[in-house]
């Protein structure tokens, strides 16, 4: 890439607001993983093919490795980094992240966090989703450790503790 | 390399004008972005045009107007194209995953001009139009007309398009769009068809349109296999004879995904499965 000027783009990361000066052919997830050092998203096929990447724009998952940082100027963008709950300065997993480990949905790890995104969008626009919703939401979201049971059973386990 | 934002469609006029064919227009990026990180594209400047909201409204009017920037999540929930455009809402839940659906636009989607994509079969089918919009005015084409060659359509350097007008399903009709892939996610069609048929009270088809992707330079309609089925009733012979036109009519090739020889084979097993699934929707 050729020493561009750099541009400036205002956002929210993970609630915290930012002026992020960035060159402006770069992707999402450069800049969360080489600016501001957020490496649990992980680079994996850079054609948005497999979700490793994925990260919430306003509520949303996109995949970071073929969105232009230039394009969520102004919008709100979280990442696995944020899901964890702090309480008093101690990290604890939110409860999708225990059940996920409770139902040994993981492996590798490496689609981890891109699942985990995918699935806290699906989550808060359905909390209570049948087994296939959970699997048309991974579609983009490929796990070649699971075969996926471990990871819809997790969800369906966290789904059903908060029915009410 | 420039970042230029758009908030209205006047601005990105201007930018066009001012870049030529060095300006890149920017939507949702799932097809731009992947040729640029490759290498692909090179473009002088990027023209953001996310950002004009008028072009992501859909609009029902007699036609329905869609604008160039609603979404793939967009067009599958839409309370107007899931009820008058069912084909389209169906194809837009095939398009990659729900990452690619969230942000992809349906005017990236023509624009990029793949012979894979599957929203263009049905919306051939419902003889989409594209408006594209310039400093110098507008002009509308059929979609047919707009698709040139293999990612090569009829856009101007300096053109943005902005709308996509369609026929309703009239009553008395179904439709549908077949996608044959490899896993049923995250696939690239091996072959698509998207067929609109309307059936007279004795069941014989007065109507019908068929389109494919994956099986030619561009997705197309193919008269051929629809003048054989109108007037018949979709039935064995009928149906056998009209799928064998639409293989013949056709021009796929070898690839990853499947061979040319492959490909006819599949089409008339496919489009019998799509008249059928018609003539199921018709007769409830």
């Amino acid at each position: 890439m050729t020493a561009d000027q750099k541009i400036t783009v205002h956002c929210t990361v993970n609630g915290e607001a930012r002026a992020l000066e960035v060159e402006p052919g770069e992707t999402l997830l450069r800049t969360l993983r080489e600016r501001l050092w957020l490496t649990g998203t992980k680079e994996g096929c850079l054609e948005g093919e497999c979700g490793a990447c994925t990260v919430l724009v306003d509520d949303l998952p996109v995949d970071a490795c073929i969105m232009a940082i230039g394009a969520v100027d102004g919008r709100n963008i979280r990442t696995v980094e944020g899901l964890s709950d702090k309480l008093s300065g101690e990290e604890r997993m939110n409860p999708l992240q225990q059940a996920l480990l409770d139902h040994a949905a993981v492996q590798c790890g490496f689609c981890t966090p891109g699942l985990l995104m995918t699935l806290t969008a699906l989550l808060e626009q359905q909390p209570s989703p049948s087994s296939e919703e959970v699997e048309a939401a991974l579609a983009g979201n490929l796990c070649r450790c699971t075969g996926y049971r471990q990871i819809v059973d997790a969800v369906m386990a966290v789904a059903g503790e908060q029915r009410p | 390399m420039r970042f230029c934002r758009a908030h209205r469609l006047e601005e990105a006029l201007a930018f066009l004008d001012e870049w030529g064919a060095e300006g890149c227009l920017l939507a949702g990026g799932t097809d731009v972005m992947v040729r640029y990180n490759n290498g692909e594209v090179a473009p002088g400047a990027f023209i953001h045009i996310e950002g004009i909201e008028p072009l992501s409204s859909i609009t029902t009017n007699g036609q329905t107007s869609v604008g160039a920037l609603a979404t793939h999540a967009k067009l599958a929930r839409d309370s107007a194209i899931t009820a008058r455009h069912p084909a389209i809402a169906g194809a837009a839940r095939l398009v990659g995953g729900w990452q690619t659906q969230a942000v992809g636009t349906l005017g990236g989607n023509i624009c990029n001009a793949s012979p894979a994509a599957d929203l263009a079969a049905p919306l051939l089918v419902a003889e989409a139009h594209v408006t594209l919009a310039s400093t110098e005015g507008e002009r509308r084409l059929p979609l047919d007309e707009f698709f040139i060659d293999r990612r090569l359509t009829a856009r101007r350097a300096d053109e943005i398009l902005t709308t996509i007008d369609l026929e309703p399903l009239p009553e008395g009709s179904a439709e549908v769009y077949l996608k044959l892939g490899r896993r049923g996610a995250m696939d690239v069609a091996i072959a698509g068809l998207a067929v609109r048929l309307s059936l007279g009270d004795d069941g014989s088809v007065i109507t019908a349109r068929i389109a494919v992707c994956s099986l030619a330079a561009t997705p197309r309609r193919v008269p051929e296999a629809e003048a054989l089925l109108i007037g018949a009733r979709l039935e064995g012979d009928a149906l056998a004879a009209a799928g064998q036109a639409l293989a013949g009519a056709v021009s796929p090739i070898d690839d990853a995904r499947g061979t040319a020889s492959y490909r006819r084979r599949v089409l008339p097993g496919l489009l019998a499965r799509a008249a059928r699934q018609c003539g199921e929707e018709l007769r409830r």
